[in-house]
């Protein structure tokens, strides 16, 4: 059975299928034609508020969805954005494209003040800054009424092309020209290493920053582009409504379009919409109290109908099922009991939040996706034993030797072996005047408040050695790891890398040099598909601008077409080819192991630091990591590793140091260190005479 | 008092032991030794009940422990000692050693005369008493451990776990924790040591078990134990 | 100059009062990581609970039993919003089910007292006393004094009672709190209560000096989110401090500038110090492990 067999088909996977375009080309057909089939005005105007929230909704789920990020002051910047045009039109009587361009950029300048200081530290600060930012810009707006007219608001007509003031349902077409283009934009930009960047800092922060993906860097840009395209929503608002005031630009409506985004369906192009569509149609839902009462009491049949079965069959236990059924039975009570839903529209707002965070955490799309996948994995698991089924009969039916049950995959013949090395590997070779140790650590100290983790470490390893480090528990081992990839800083003394010195310096910096590395527990993007996972690796190959993104250039497309062929080679060179898509939360431990080694291959680094690769590996796995790290070493690059695992390191190091206490204490090859009294001493501990001068106890029989 | 049948326990994808068993009888000091990545560590963890084992069962005085979550478990009576000795830094040395008695303090120990048992601390060691009001934080590594040890002793605990004392501390240091562990034994406390100093290790201990890759390989009296290949083996590889 | 010392002395009351709100913060986020967006409803539910039961009982008598209902209401906080958050490790997860508890807990007690702004009786003479030539309210006064008594008596819990050094072992680290026997699930809870017990104690401090109504919570909590990062999320006296900046800032703006303008200080000081001091003037940044 080949791997792909086994495996469902990849939950990963996100390239457009058939179904997916057939959907989408359906939507845009019946956007085309809603005018025409509902010529109500205000229908017609209500979807275009929807087209609009839906351009506001996909930046914001860059940051929400992608990022990980709360922000409570998008209702400002689609406030800032609407200001921008109310201003210009008003002021300068400035043309649309004048004014929508200048809504995106002061806006998207907005975001970056925002953006900047609040996400230098990883904590709550951009939802609270962002709630600041959302209640200064109300007032700000009333204030200078010398710009704005304050709470009188602004009122102007729809934009004017070639001299002709467009009516309703023509800015409507215009509106969905727009949402066109942004999903164009968003979409260009996350099926991009942008996009890819954004996913895996929110995956594993401290893996992006040692691939050199900057997690405070593009935190900025996601919110900045977010910004951008709520200046965008809200520029087109302003022309829609032809009337603007400070009260629109609310917390309420912030929180309005958090809502929408985790509603809808976040990491996806139709939640947003979805959302969109939910949020502007709530207030109507809201007031009318028959219409909610048959929903509550119908979505509190459908949940409880749903509990009882679940209890019976035993998939779930009572206290999991009590919260969301009570909340909905009482929701039910609450709609007949009162008489009007105005007054209580916030508290069932509320109510709304609170069942979407707990109990649809990806979205109504992510939720009708999950059920899909499910479906699709039954179907797939139902094939695969009537498969193994069919196998099985049919190696009954010939016993007889010389029948083959299934042929064995083609294993690549040494000749494309050698060409996915080639490809994988760019170690290239080292300069004329290149220094014979590729890393010279020179008395490195590192304190971390009173506690000494490194004591004046001197270490020196020669180009394209496998450097074994190796060390009782607490010895330092991984602090040194650390230091050499920016995540500590040396409190004094030197780190060389190629001559150049790289104490102190960032871990994406020290990426950039030459470094990579892998970690004690691995730090996948877990979310993304493994050839994902790579492709982050390769990051700093793209030189490509936003703008060429959004273009897709023919620098962007060459770029992105050798990274993906440089992906598989990786792949390939790693044994990973047969998972390219799967998702690298599903591999299995060992597969994750070299995965992680792969992506950073994808560094091109000269420098591969493995820390504890071997840890929880089987046998078998562990004898596939020796086999490739003798591959990579074969091609030119010099590699650290740290493990306990001495069968591993005395196997296929050249040469061994050994910490202890943050000390060097002894230095050689394998066989030499092994041997080495101190070095039993600082494992096994000698007894206790060597280490404290106490006489042994008599010893205690058992 | 302390057994431990069948324990499968990991962290999320990977486990790490496959179904370990063993034996801590009253009074006595078992020491469970084993290289790193070996599962030691996980071992203490599952017990006290600061993860979840997926398997197996542990109990306590005959009581079943398995899967409770950790205060419960120090409220029946076992202490831990935790691997890096997470002394709380902000509190001082006496507070510290107050916080230990806290299931006596609440009333789900026998409450017993907690600064009585704070002072005999303190007798123990010394250079506790000294820094008693300064901040846990500011004592150095071998103090911590001291207070570490005192903090877990201050529960009166049916069974003292005690995770890797001698980690990260100087040689001479190791010392005293080792002859404190001595001392410890003398008054018949029933403790579960592991360490990565085997030899030490096995000197003071009672009965030894041999951890590698998650199962136990080798288990005995400590005499027997020390001269046993199989511990060298576990620790420096088989060529050795 | 004279004025500004009397703006500087509003300015240190309406500090208090932020203050008292972010001390609360600190309170839950020393524990949990986590802090009460809708803190500003806690506060606006003590004030408007008191108003009710003030004209029952008296001013005096009612304190206690606001702060009785404070701290239930951040208990249910705490078990509706945050702990399924925590269970779930999801930032996104508390923040949002706090706002929304703030939401739900703004519309309620807009249905009970109604949308307009009430006038709460002040239990002191309103009449302003005069001290080196300024004029201080002795509700003002008041307020000073309660918020200090009110941290006072905190930090004494916590430096003197056992739960009291639960509570500080539990912010210090968790696991090993729990292997005192502590109950961190238990010490989670409490610091909510108590940091809503907090705010309905400044609800009700506050309120003679200022219009009571359901929309008096948000903007006084919002701006003790900037005193908390100003002054440092794990900083007692940084809150204070900040606190003091912060509301002299906006006295001195409201005159200076215009009274439309003084809400701004609060955040062009939060911005400034993120940008150059994230961890806040007094508080201190931990060192993460890899």
């Amino acid at each position: 059975m080949t791997v792909s067999a086994v495996l469902p088909r990849a939950t990963g996977v996100r390239h457009i299928t058939g179904l997916r375009l057939a959907l989408g080309a359906a939507a845009l057909l019946a956007l085309a034609v809603f005018p025409v089939l509902v010529p109500n005005p205000y229908y017609v105007h209500l979807a275009a508020l929807i087209a609009i929230y839906s351009v506001l909704l996909l930046g914001l789920d860059i940051v929400v969805g992608y990022t990980g990020e709360v922000s409570l002051g998008h209702a400002s910047l689609f406030g800032v954005g609407s200001y921008t045009v109310g201003v210009l039109v008003f002021k300068l009587a400035a043309p649309f494209w004048v004014t929508l361009p200048a809504a995106i950029a002061i806006t998207a300048l907005a975001g970056a003040l925002l953006a900047l200081p609040a996400l230098r530290v990883t904590g709550p600060y951009l939802a609270m800054v962002t709630l600041a930012f959302g209640t200064i810009v109300q007032i700000l707006i009333n204030e200078m009424d010398f710009l704005t007219s304050g709470p009188l608001g602004i009122s102007l007509r729809k934009p004017a092309i070639f001299g002709h003031t467009l009516s309703a349902s023509q800015y409507y077409y215009f509106v969905v020209a727009a949402l066109c283009l942004t999903l164009l934009v968003v979409h260009r930009i996350l099926r991009s290493h942008l996009g890819r960047a954004f996913e895996a800092l929110r995956d594993s922060p401290v893996a992006s920053d040692c691939m050199g993906v900057s997690v405070y860097r593009y935190k900025v840009y996601a919110f900045v582009i977010s910004a951008a395209l709520a200046g965008f929503a809200g520029g087109l608002f302003t022309y829609s409504e032809e009337y603007i005031s400070p009260n629109t630009y609310s917390i309420e409506l912030a929180i309005q379009f958090l809502l929408a985004v985790i509603m809808g369906g976040r990491k996806t192009r139709s939640g947003p919409v979805l959302g969109a569509a939910i949020v502007v149609m709530l207030p109507n839902l809201l007031s009318d109290l028959e219409l909610f009462r048959s929903l509550a009491l119908g979505l509190a049949v459908v949940v409880t109908s749903y509990a009882g079965y679940a209890l019976l069959t035993r998939r779930r236990r009572l206290h999991e099922l009590w919260v969301p059924v009570t909340l909905l039975i009482g929701m039910v009570i609450f709609s007949y009991g009162i008489e009007d839903m105005t007054d209580y529209r916030l508290t069932i707002f509320g109510l709304m939040i609170l069942l979407v965070i707990y109990y649809l955490p990806d979205g109504i799309v992510g939720f009708v996706r999950s059920i899909a996948q499910q479906w699709r994995l039954r179907l797939a698991a139902r094939t695969r034993v009537r498969h193994e089924l069919q196998a099985l009969q049919r190696a009954a039916g010939m016993a007889q030797p010389g029948h083959a049950a299934a042929p064995a995959p083609a294993s690549p013949g040494p000749g494309t072996a050698a060409a996915h090395a080639q490809a994988a590997i760019h170690a290239g070779a080292p300069a004329a005047d290149a220094p014979a140790n590729i890393l010279e650590v020179d008395e490195v100290l590192v304190q971390f408040g009173g506690l000494t983790a490194l004591n004046r470490v001197r270490l020196q390893v020669a180009r394209n050695a496998v450097h074994g480090l190796i060390g009782p528990n607490g010895s330092g081992k991984s602090t040194m790891m650390n230091v050499l990839t920016g995540i500590y800083r040396p409190t004094a003394g030197s780190i060389r890398f190629e001559g150049k010195s790289i104490g102190g310096r960032s871990s994406a910096q020290i990426a950039a040099a030459g470094i990579a590395r892998t970690f004690q527990n691995v730090q996948l993007f877990g979310e993304m598909s493994v050839t994902e996972n790579v492709l982050v690796g390769l990051h700093h190959s793209f030189a490509s601008t936003l703008l060429d993104v959004l273009l897709h250039t023919p620098r962007y497309q060459r770029e992105a077409q050798g990274a993906r062929e440089r992906a598989a080679s990786i792949l390939a060179f790693m044994g990973l080819a047969a998972f390219a898509d799967e998702e690298a939360r599903n591999l299995p431990y060992g597969k994750q192991r070299l995965l992680e080694i792969g992506r950073a291959l994808a560094l091109d680094p000269h420098l591969l630091l493995l820390d504890e690769p071997a840890a929880g590996l089987t046998a078998p796995d562990i004898i596939e990591l020796t086999a490739i790290i003798r591959k990579i070493r074969e091609h030119g690059l010099t590699l650290i590793l740290i493990e306990h695992h001495m069968d591993v390191v005395m196997g296929i190091c050249d040469r061994v140091s050994v910490l202890d206490f943050g000390n060097k204490i002894a230095e050689g090859d394998p066989a030499q260190v092994q041997s080495d009294p101190r070095v039993i001493e600082a494992y096994l501990g000698g007894t206790l005479e060597s280490v404290g001068g106490v006489e042994p106890t008599a010893a205690g029989g058992a | 008092m302390l057994q431990v049948r069948e324990l499968i326990a990991g962290y999320g994808k990977v486990q790490v032991l496959h179904g370990i068993s063993l034996d801590v009888p009253k009074g006595r000091l078992v020491t469970l030794i084993g290289s790193n990545g070996a599962g030691k560590t996980t071992t203490m963890r599952a017990i006290s009940g600061m993860i979840r084992p997926s398997a197996g069962h542990i109990s306590l005085a005959g009581r079943e422990i398995a899967g409770l979550a950790s205060h419960r478990v120090s409220g029946l009576g076992l202490a831990h000692s935790p691997e890096g000795r997470r002394v709380f830094p902000s509190l001082s040395v006496s507070d510290n050693l107050t916080l230990g008695a806290f299931p006596r303090l609440t009333y789900r120990r026998p409450r017993g005369d907690v600064d009585a048992d704070r002072e005999r601390i303190f007798e123990m060691f010394p250079r506790l008493r000294e820094r008693r009001h300064q901040a846990a934080g500011t004592l150095s590594g071998g103090e911590q451990q001291m207070l570490a040890m005192g903090r877990a002793l201050m529960l009166n605990p049916e069974v003292l776990l005690l995770d890797e004392p001698s980690m990260g501390l100087a040689p001479r240091l190791v010392g005293e924790v080792f002859r404190t562990l001595e001392q410890l034994k003398a008054q018949g406390i029933t403790m579960l040591l592991v360490e990565q100093f085997a030899a030490a290790a096995l000197h003071v201990a009672d009965y030894g078990y041999v951890l590698e890759n998650g199962r136990i390989a080798a288990h005995g009296p400590a005499a027997e134990l020390r001269d046993n290949p199989a511990v060298r083996a576990a620790y420096l590889g088989a060529a050795h | 100059m004279e004025i500004f010392f009397q703006l500087a002395v509003s300015g240190v009351a309406l500090g208090m009062i932020y203050a008292v709100i972010a001390f609360g913060y600190q309170l839950t986020f020393a524990t949990s990581r986590t802090l009460n967006f809708g803190q500003g409803e806690a506060l606006m539910l003590g004030a408007l609970t008191g108003l009710s039961l003030a004209g029952q009982v008296g001013y005096w008598l009612m304190i206690p039993v606001v702060l009785v209902f404070g701290a239930l209401q951040g208990y249910v906080v705490e078990r509706l919003g945050v702990a399924p958050a925590i269970k779930s490790k999801s930032e996104f997860g508390w923040i949002m089910s706090t706002i929304a508890l703030g939401i739900i807990f703004r519309n309620t007690a807009e249905n009970i007292w109604g949308k307009d702004d009430l006038k709460f009786p002040s239990p002191l003479p309103e009449s302003p006393l005069t001290v080196l030539g300024v004029h201080v309210l002795p509700m003002e006064i008041l307020v000073v004094v309660g918020a200090l008594l009110m941290m006072f008596a905190v930090e004494i819990f916590n430096r003197r009672s056992i739960y009291g050094k639960a509570v500080v072992a539990t912010s210090n680290d968790r696991d090993a709190a729990g292997l005192m026997g502590i109950n961190t699930g238990i010490v989670i809870s409490f610091s909510y209560a108590l940091s809503s017990l907090t705010a309905a104690l400044a609800g009700v401090l506050v309120a003679p000096l200022t219009l009571t109504g359901a929309s008096m919570g948000a903007v006084l909590g919002l701006k003790a989110f900037a005193v908390a990062i100003i002054g440092g999320l794990n900083s007692g006296l940084g809150v204070i401090v900040g606190g003091l900046i912060l509301g002299i800032a906006e006295t001195t703006t409201g005159y200076y500038l215009s009274t439309g303008y003084k809400d701004v200080p609060g955040l062009v000081l939060l911005l400034v110090v993120l940008a150059f001091k994230p961890a806040g003037l007094f508080g201190t940044l931990a060192i993460k492990k890899v």
